[in-house]
């Protein structure tokens, strides 16, 4: 590369390199979010199961 | 018949900036290498200055939204200004860093030296840089409303350092960085100042939409931390 072109080249992969990483951090924190929205419906199913499923010891009674 | 999931609020505008953002910088990427014409001074070099100024630019309007943010805080104690104060000066030190990085490579190819410490305009950006940097050190040392109250006047106290860099170069006798825009118009043919303001645009839209980005993902994880903790105590 010729005339200073290594050096647009250098400065426009910058840009588009930390712009992509800042990008990538939110994404990150969606899908921590994410995680736990489904550890929260999981503990919410367990609960509901719980609640449905008859109790053994009043049974025997 | 399902319920569809409730949108967390500024989802949508998020999504639209996103949208209008990711049109914007391909339409100003590809006018600024194939369709605006070559510099007869510096060469292809100067093609950094389309991204480089609109980023600067963008991250002092950054600055500023944050010092607004403060004082709203401030007047109103509302979480969600602190939310925008902070997230504002996240996207603006991270444009800020690329100023300093574009600049550098921009100052060693046209200057032969990646830096001059006896410019007014490369020292006071650097100031105001630094000023920003030490927010989160601030923000790390306090905690809940003492936190938010003395990051409300640190973003007002530091934004009085923005038009100190702004103003620098043009009351200073001696510089090696040249100003663009003037008082009398863009020292630029119009050729070239049409893609500069797409790049400007496309700047403005990028940092909306990390915005938005941002404030969403912090309502949904407020939200979770509310539902977490109700469940607990259920």
């Amino acid at each position: 590369m010729s005339g200073g072109a290594q050096y647009v080249v250098a400065a426009y992969a910058v840009i588009w390199f930390l712009l992509l990483a800042y990008v990538v951090v939110l994404g990150a924190r969606s899908a921590r979010v994410g995680r736990q929205v489904e550890a929260i419906s999981r503990m919410l199913d367990r609960r509901e199961q719980k609640d449905v499923e008859p109790d053994p010891a009043e049974d025997r009674a | 018949m399902t319920d569809s999931p409730a949108r967390i609020p500024g989802e949508r505008a998020a999504m639209i900036w996103g949208v209008l953002a990711t049109i914007l910088v391909v339409a100003a990427t590809i006018g600024v290498f194939l369709v605006a014409p070559e510099d007869a001074d510096q060469g292809v070099i100067q093609r950094i200055f389309y991204f480089h100024v609109a980023i600067a630019i963008t991250s002092l309007v950054a600055f500023a939204v944050s010092c607004v943010a403060g004082i709203l805080y401030l007047r109103t104690r509302n979480d969600r200004w602190d939310d925008v104060g902070e997230a504002s000066i996240r996207i603006g030190l991270l444009m800020s860093v690329l100023v300093v990085i574009t600049g550098s490579i921009w100052a060693k190819a046209s200057w032969g030296t990646w830096w001059v410490w006896s410019d007014p305009r490369l020292v006071t950006y650097l100031i105001v840089v630094l000023i920003y940097a030490a927010y989160f050190v601030l923000r790390s040392s306090a905690e809940d409303d003492r936190k938010m109250r003395y990051s409300a006047i640190y973003a007002i106290a530091g934004f009085a350092s923005v038009p100190l860099s702004f103003y620098s170069v043009r009351v200073a006798e001696s510089f090696v960085h040249p100003v663009v825009f003037t008082g009398s118009g863009a020292n630029m043919p119009d050729s070239m100042l049409i893609w500069f303001v797409v790049s400007q645009a496309a700047m403005l839209a990028l940092f909306i939409a990390l915005l938005e980005l941002d404030l969403v993902g912090r309502r949904s994880e407020r939200a979770l931390r509310r539902l977490a903790l109700r469940l607990e105590n259920a």
